[in-house]
């Protein structure tokens, strides 16, 4: 294949569904490619148009409107359109323009069939968008569209987890109960010679045709065993494993290459498989006993992400996953430790602070944590056992993956471990003579959530908060100052500002210059209005009731803050493909034209609200 | 265009040296050539890129031939091919550096002739196009001479003297650079393309060709005739 057309192939691997598609087939498709050039405003396809092409976007955007004129999506590099039509005998079923100049491949629809009909998990990605909805037995599958994925990505011959356990066809009831027993199997594969299969009999078997109708165990296998069993290629996919056993009601499949049996797989294999899925993660995570074995489940955090992203999950939803995870380890370290040092003499309740706290935890997160004590905490008497729990909280967490906060916010630093009086001065005083020094903790300790304990403690606290902030004015002023040090990197040009020189030349650090200037924003509306959520969503969702911030820009700062959130999130994903340690460092060159001036707009929005935020609250400070 | 230009690309030039043609030319010639006053959507292009050992037809060779064929102002991929020529002389080290093409690799190419009689097909009843076509005629027009005995006429787009012609509509002072192909193509938000071979070459430029004309006429239905050099 000539180096132009591997460039091709490459964008294609780059791209969802594309990239499951195996390497010799990807790298035959560009020869089966044409390229069209539409400029910005065109109207590629209108409905009931004859489009006998699947459109992939090169470079450049589309807009998709149904026939009334609603705007269905839009969609940039990497981005298909026409799918209606490969199922709707090439007809257009919408609307189709363009944003911009844009360079299209086209993929002629006999081909798109071929790939559909090879691959069920290329098929079922388009199916999902509108096309192939009736294919059989989608319905079957009730869990969720990301655990559908991955069984439609991994292959029966990845699922085969131990060597096949059989025995003769001449072997007895008692033989093949043993050896099952023995190898703790809880089914048994009956050969015929070298490598003919005669049969499976399973621990259901034993139950129903043996015990239940009192037939000797000396009797031979044959008569109770499944005579040519329904098998499985360890070429399909897990999706079609558990197709065939759901429709047959069976729990076991032989896997079958060239009439010999390679393999079994069972229903437990197939739930094994979907180990990645948040709900088995934190369910592990609380069987654990060792950090060192929670660091193992939450060294798969990154795969997680990419997986949740890759199959559409907001950056909402993902926060909200990903900080599951990172509660069930602090819950079950705490666990332990109470198992260990006995149980809490008074009450307390485990505070999580900052990105926990707001339950927007990405990839890379490090620990920030504090511990509220019950009011009848002597510290003489009780200090050394929370001591004790604090340290071996945090120094697991940091084991775990969770590294030590750089700026000592943790329950193992003694200032961080306090009764909840203790706590009601310190809010006190932040709130009622701020200094920058107390700015910068708000970022984190107006951010907290209650995790693991007597959660009842925060409630006065929290009430306390919210209240004192709302009325303070000069203490919404010098938070006000401390968000504005946050700029958008955006040029009076509309230009992006980007770091220059260093690690990270022409860069946009979306974290710090994209995502916490929302964060912040959101924190300031909340606590100036008396609202009690710490999540930037629903802080920002809340506080449109408020006239501080107009229901237009509550809601343009949301679409902002998705947007540089999954940004930030895809561009750690593309990382974690590639094998790299994400970061926030975006080279704004790696979007498209589209995403790029998607991120233009999200920077103006927060642009014109730090704005408006100056001129409602006033700035003072700093 | 001068007038040196318009005699080479005029109908009775070409049945002039149409008589003059033998082999793979002459059965090129035998197909009539596009019509230039039928719709671009209607005509059929070549994009053709080649490297050679030098910069002077007379002196230099071709060494490699890449192209991809546009129909109804796509791209078509299944068609692109590339190939490399073995020249008659030994590779110069000058040349070998600029486009890494060495004496082992052409060993078992074809000779030009060969080449041309794979090639000739493919361009006729089409319209070339290529970035900065002198080179591109300049070589295969020698080529033709040296072995079927007659030069090359082929209707042809310059997408470098359509460039210009934009650029001087615009009003714009022009910038350095402003007429390489990796810098046209990043202005019509083609992706960017590294310069490999020859078929990297013609295929670049077949983007080009295309967002030109998408920029006269979305719909192309503009004539031939209204961007040939």
């Amino acid at each position: 294949m000539s180096i132009e057309l591997e460039e091709i192939a490459e964008f294609l691997k780059q791209h969802h569904p594309f990239d499951l598609l195996p390497d010799a087939e990807i790298n035959a498709l560009p020869k089966r490619l044409q390229a069209r050039y539409f400029r910005a405003g065109t109207k590629v396809l209108s409905p009931e148009q004859q489009c006998l092409h699947l459109y992939i976007i090169r470079t450049g955007g589309t807009e998709t409107r149904d026939p009334n004129g609603q705007l269905l999506a839009r969609l940039s590099e990497g981005e298909c359109f026409g799918v209606r039509a490969m199922y709707q005998n090439g007809r257009a079923a919408n609307n189709i323009t363009t944003l911009e100049d844009s360079l299209c491949y086209l993929l002629p629809e006999k081909d798109f069939h071929d790939l559909t009909g090879k691959y069920p998990q290329f098929s079922y990605f388009f199916s999902q968008m509108g096309g192939d909805r009736l294919r059989s037995g989608m319905q079957l599958l009730e869990s969720r569209d990301d655990d559908q994925l991955k069984l439609m990505s991994v292959k029966v011959s990845d699922l085969i987890a131990r060597d096949l356990v059989s025995i003769d066809k001449s072997a007895s009831i008692l033989e093949a109960g043993q050896l099952m027993s023995k190898e703790r199997v809880s089914c048994l594969l009956i050969t015929e010679g070298d490598d003919g299969v005669a049969g499976i009999m399973t621990d259901r078997d034993l139950r129903n045709r043996v015990i239940a109708k009192g037939r000797s165990y000396d009797e031979p296998v044959t008569a109770i065993m499944t005579e040519k069993p329904i098998s499985i290629s360890p070429d399909q996919y897990a999706f079609d494993a558990l197709l065939t056993m759901t429709r047959n009601n069976i729990r076991h499949l032989p896997v079958m290459k060239d009439g010999k049996a390679v393999g079994m797989i069972t229903t437990n294999n197939l739930l094994a498989r979907q180990s990645l899925s948040a709900v088995y993660m934190a369910g592990r995570i609380g069987k654990l006993t060792e950090p060192e074995e929670m660091a193992k489940v939450i060294a798969q955090v990154p795969e997680l992400l990419s997986h949740l992203i890759e199959a559409g999950a907001t950056s909402h939803n993902a926060g909200h996953i990903v900080t599951t995870l990172s509660d069930a380890a602090t819950a079950r370290l705490l666990q332990l430790a109470e198992e260990e040092f006995g149980p809490p003499p008074v009450p307390y309740v485990w505070m999580a602070g900052g990105s926990q706290g707001r339950q927007e935890q990405t990839a890379l997160s490090d620990q920030d944590n504090c511990l509220i004590i019950d009011d009848a905490y002597d510290a003489e008497q009780h200090g050394a056992y929370f001591k004790k729990l604090a340290d071996y909280v945090c120094d697991g967490l940091h084991k775990v993956g969770y590294v030590y906060c750089p700026g000592d916010m943790m329950a193992k630093i003694d200032e961080w471990r306090q009764p909840a009086r203790t706590w009601q001065q310190y809010f006190n005083k932040w709130i009622e003579q701020p200094e920058p020094k107390s700015l910068m903790l708000c970022s984190v300790w107006f951010d907290l959530r209650p995790v693991h304990g007597t959660k009842s403690l925060f409630d006065d606290l929290h009430r306390m908060i919210v209240s004192k902030a709302k009325d303070n004015r000069i203490f919404q002023a010098y938070m006000v100052g401390n968000a504005l040090t946050h700029h958008v990197p955006l040029g009076f040009f509309k230009n992006f500002v980007m770091i220059r020189g260093g690690e990270h030349d022409k860069t946009l650090d979306l974290k710090h210059n994209g995502v916490v200037p929302i964060v912040d924003l959101a924190r300031i509306h909340a606590l100036a209005n008396g609202v009690e959520a710490v999540n930037t969503y629903e802080r920002l969702n809340a506080v449109k009731a408020f006239p501080s911030i107009s229901n237009q820009g509550a809601s343009d700062l949301l679409d902002a803050f998705e947007f540089v959130s999954i940004t930030r999130l895809k561009h750690q994903v593309r990382q974690i493909r590639r094998g790299e340690k994400p970061d926030n460092f975006l080279q704004p060159e790696s979007l498209s034209a589209f995403e790029r001036s998607h991120l233009k707009d999200a920077f103006s929005v927060i642009k014109n609200l730090q704005s408006a935020l100056e001129h409602a609250f006033g700035k003072s400070g700093t | 265009m001068g007038l040196r230009e318009k005699i080479l690309d005029s109908r009775l030039y070409r049945d002039f040296i149409q008589r003059k043609a033998t082999g793979a030319l002459r059965t090129y010639y035998d197909v009539p050539p596009a019509d230039p006053d039928r719709s671009v959507m209607e005509t059929e292009f070549i994009a053709l890129d080649l490297e050679t050992t030098g910069l002077d037809p007379k002196k230099a060779e071709i060494v490699s031939l890449g192209w991809v064929i546009i129909r109804q102002l796509a791209v078509d991929f299944s068609s692109c091919e590339h190939i490399l020529v073995r020249p008659s002389k030994e590779l110069s080290e000058s040349s070998v550096v600029v486009h890494r093409i060495f004496d082992s690799d052409v060993a078992d190419a074809p000779n030009i002739e060969a080449a041309l009689e794979h090639l000739l097909p493919q361009m006729a009843g089409r319209v070339l196009i290529s970035h900065h076509a002198p080179i591109e005629l300049g070589f295969l027009g020698q080529a033709c001479k040296r072995c079927f005995g007659a030069p090359l006429q082929i209707p042809t787009v310059d997408t470098l003297v359509l460039a210009l012609r934009d650029i001087r509509r615009s009003g714009e002072p022009m910038k350095a650079g402003a007429l390489r192909l990796d810098t046209l193509r990043r202005n019509h938000n083609l992706p960017p393309f590294r310069a490999h071979n020859a078929l990297s070459d013609a295929i670049a430029a077949s983007g080009l060709f295309l967002a030109q004309i998408a920029k006269r006429d979305p719909k192309g239905e503009l004539e031939l005739d209204r961007i040939l050099r």
